[in-house]
């Protein structure tokens, strides 16, 4: 053992603290208030997703997928049904296409939403939380009419969708598409014009554009960095190409700037949603594709752009009906690797705000 | 699971095509015999290189070609085969929109060069890697097991390791309970 | 000047007293008063598992097929049956559905031929042993008995 420096303090941070999203343990080592290092341990909700696969059909697979980052189920399911779809060479039909955008935009609102409302919760504002929960459940309602479930949707299929869409589909989308971007201002005039909120985020875990690459941060964090990137825009998947909408971004790099840029980042769906709502061709919803699923031998990687960065699916075949292998490139797994980066100096109370801004589930993280 | 009676057999190697351009062309100038293959499967290209030669060519590829983020590192695991582990990174470049996947052959007993030189966000990919597979990069700062409790035995990701299969020594000792399942 | 009649009057606390006292119209209240208000899902809740029955005559549709088993990722359904020599198909006998290991997929739903085995709008299905949670045939058919409380 080496000689212990009697000005440091070693503080454990979770697994079982609220602010920490699930069950995250940090190390904390500190010298006063200030952070030296930290050290993440995860692991704690392993489940083997990538285990499970390769014992399960593909058709059985995609409910396990919901599972993994459960605040997003149905960008989830949309890499996988993508990926699976890539390896039998399948392209989902217009009509499937379209509801996969409407909802998967749906879905990235709701999971903004929860951040949004979480991660004010963490810094001492509560009353966000209680708004954003009710638009959330707009959200949630109109899944649960779709597919039948609220949180874990298994919304599509590989080929396609299972659903036809319900009577007064479009009529409940358009009514929440009207009525949201009121609502985003309203957050913004709690928080954005709030000077505490402003103070309490500005220069707080800072991460450049080069550190994020460095790293391979993805998503929301990278584009508050800087970095136009958007995989909807990069390579664009599942008709993302006819809709028109901009890719958000700041520069600062810091807790604040992702706030901005994830708030954009819900008007930015509503305005997809909108255009895909208001022309989802008609025609079947299903491919053409085997009963038995059963991709010729070879491997793809697919990946979309989640919630919270790049969403991979690396999936190798043998030609059988069972996933030789499935990887799982999760994007809160590699995001939170630039934790130690973004919280070394900080102080104790603004790791927390550096988590929340992360956007991490843990479901994700350990899969 | 019982399935339906099988159909015709389907081509038992991936059907690819030969992948050309100014990134296989950079590899081959630089590491030689060491690129094995350049080849395309579903638009997709990839690159199958000898072990020794994968850090330099991500190297180059960071360096030459601006492929700036690496995407992921994963392994695949044919018992049956020899060598046993296939080794997959995939990167990206953001200048040019492009993915890349570069695979190589891994033996058992040999341990691959660790990224985090080139990437830093490959020290968790690896570290998953190691603790699913059992593959020890050489030379990573902190090679312990991520997922996994660390004083778990077994590599729960190779095929041999069955899907009910757990450390009972592990769960007896911290659970207090004689087996989890 | 007008600053200082805001403050005096207390205008700031009024406006927000004011959004609190609108939103007391009892159309704009969410709060749902379970149990006893109940909650109303939509109609293709994925929820309690029933196994139907036909109206008249009270027979089982299911025809053993056992394609739900097959159907499902967690391998939780098993289906019983006997050959019936006479009109040489399969006769139910023992259906067991584990709800404890369920995740309401619905994949065996959609597996179903004849559409015996639903997903039904059913939620209160908590039960306080694991044993309690394994349906059988009986408890598939009649559905879930949550407890009733008194008003
Ligand atoms: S809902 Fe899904 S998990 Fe449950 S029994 Fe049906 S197929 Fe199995
Ligand atoms: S799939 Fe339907 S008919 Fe077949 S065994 Fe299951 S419940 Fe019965």
């Amino acid at each position: 053992m080496t000689s212990i420096d009697s000005n440091e303090l070693v503080l454990n941070m979770g697994p079982q603290h609220p602010s920490t999203h699930g069950v995250l343990r940090i190390v904390l080592k500190l010298d006063g208030e200030r952070v030296k290092s930290t050290e993440c341990v995860i692991g704690y909700l392993h489940r083997g997703v990538e285990k499970i696969a390769e014992n399960r059909t593909y058709v059985q697979f995609a409910p396990y997928v919901d599972r993994m980052d459960y605040l997003a189920a149905v960008s989830n399911g949309l890499g996988y049904c993508l990926a699976v779809e890539k390896l039998m060479a399948a392209v989902a039909p217009p009509r499937a296409q379209a509801v996969r955008v409407i909802l998967t935009e749906l879905n990235r609102i709701a999971s903004h939403l929860l951040w949004l409302g979480t991660h004010a919760l963490d810094i001492g504002a509560i009353t966000p939380l209680f708004y954003t929960l009710r638009e959330r459940e707009e959200v949630l309602k109109i899944f649960e009419n779709y597919c039948g479930a609220r949180l874990t949707t298994h919304a599509f299929r590989i080929g396609g969708l299972q659903y036809e869409l319900y009577e007064g589909f479009e009529q409940q989308v358009n009514t929440f598409c009207d009525q949201f971007p009121g609502k985003i201002d309203e957050y913004e005039e709690l928080l954005s014009g709030n000077r505490i909120w402003r103070e309490r985020l500005r220069g707080v875990g800072v991460i450049d554009a080069a550190t994020c690459k460095r790293y391979g941060v993805t998503g929301p964090m990278l584009r508050a960095a800087g970095v136009p990137w958007d995989l909807r825009k990069a390579q664009p998947y599942s008709g993302y190409e006819q809709y028109e909408f901009d890719v958000p971004t700041r520069t600062g790099g810091d807790t604040l700037d992702r706030y901005f840029v994830r708030l954009d980042e819900m008007r930015q769906s509503v305005r997809i949603v909108r255009q895909a709502v208001a022309k989802i061709p008609t025609g079947p919803i299903m491919a053409k594709i085997a009963k038995v699923i059963k991709p010729p031998v070879g491997e793809a990687y697919v990946s979309i752009e989640a919630p919270k960065g790049e969403l991979g699916y690396f999936i190798v075949s043998d030609g059988t009906t069972h996933p030789y292998r499935l990887r799982v490139r999760p994007p809160s797994f590699v995001n939170l690797q630039a934790l130690p980066h973004m919280a070394k100096g900080a102080l104790v109370a603004d790791v927390v705000a550096i988590i929340g801004t992360i956007d991490i589930v843990l479901g994700e993280v350990d899969r | 699971m019982a399935e339906e009676p099988k159909p015709a057999k389907a081509p038992v190697v991936m059907a690819t095509v030969a992948w050309d351009g100014a990134i296989p062309e950079l590899l081959r100038e630089h590491l030689g015999g060491s690129v094995l293959d350049t080849l395309l499967y579903l638009d997709q290209p990839f690159a199958v290189l000898t072990l020794a030669a994968m850090l330099p060519a991500l190297d180059l590829l960071h360096a030459e070609a601006d492929f700036d983020y690496l995407v992921d590192i994963t392994a695949v695991d044919y018992p049956k085969r020899e060598p046993r582990f296939e080794l997959i990174y995939i990167v990206y470049s953001h200048s040019r929109n492009e993915r890349v996947r570069l695979k190589a052959q891994l033996p058992v007993d040999q341990n691959p060069l660790s990224a985090v030189p080139i990437f830093l966000g490959a020290n968790w990919l690896e570290r998953e890697v190691f603790d699913m597979f059992g593959i020890e990069f050489a030379g990573h700062p902190d090679l312990r097991r991520i997922l996994m409790p660390e004083e778990w035995s077994g590599f729960p990701l190779r095929k041999d390791y069955g899907i009910t299969q757990m450390d009972n020594r592990w769960v007896r000792n911290n659970l207090g309970i004689e087996s989890g399942q | 000047m007008k600053q200082f009649l805001r403050r005096f009057f207390l205008i700031d606390l009024l406006e927000g007293l004011w959004v609190t006292f609108r939103n007391q119209d009892p159309k704009r209240i969410v709060t749902e008063q379970y149990p006893s208000q109940r909650p109303e899902v939509s109609e293709r809740y994925r929820g309690a598992p029933r196994l139907n029955v036909h109206p008249e005559t009270q027979e089982t549709l299911c025809i053993s097929c056992n394609l739900c088993a097959v159907a499902c990722p967690e391998n939780l359904i098993v289906v019983g049956s006997v050959r019936n020599p006479e009109t040489k198909r399969k006769d139910l006998v023992t259906f067991t559905y584990d709800l404890s290991r369920c995740m309401f997929c619905g994949l065996c739903e959609d597996a179903c031929p004849v559409d015996a085995l639903e997903l039904t709008q059913d939620f209160e299905i908590a039960s306080y042993t694991r044993e309690g949670l394994i349906w059988d045939r009986q408890a598939l058919e009649e559905g879930p008995r949550p407890t009733q409380y008194r008003q």
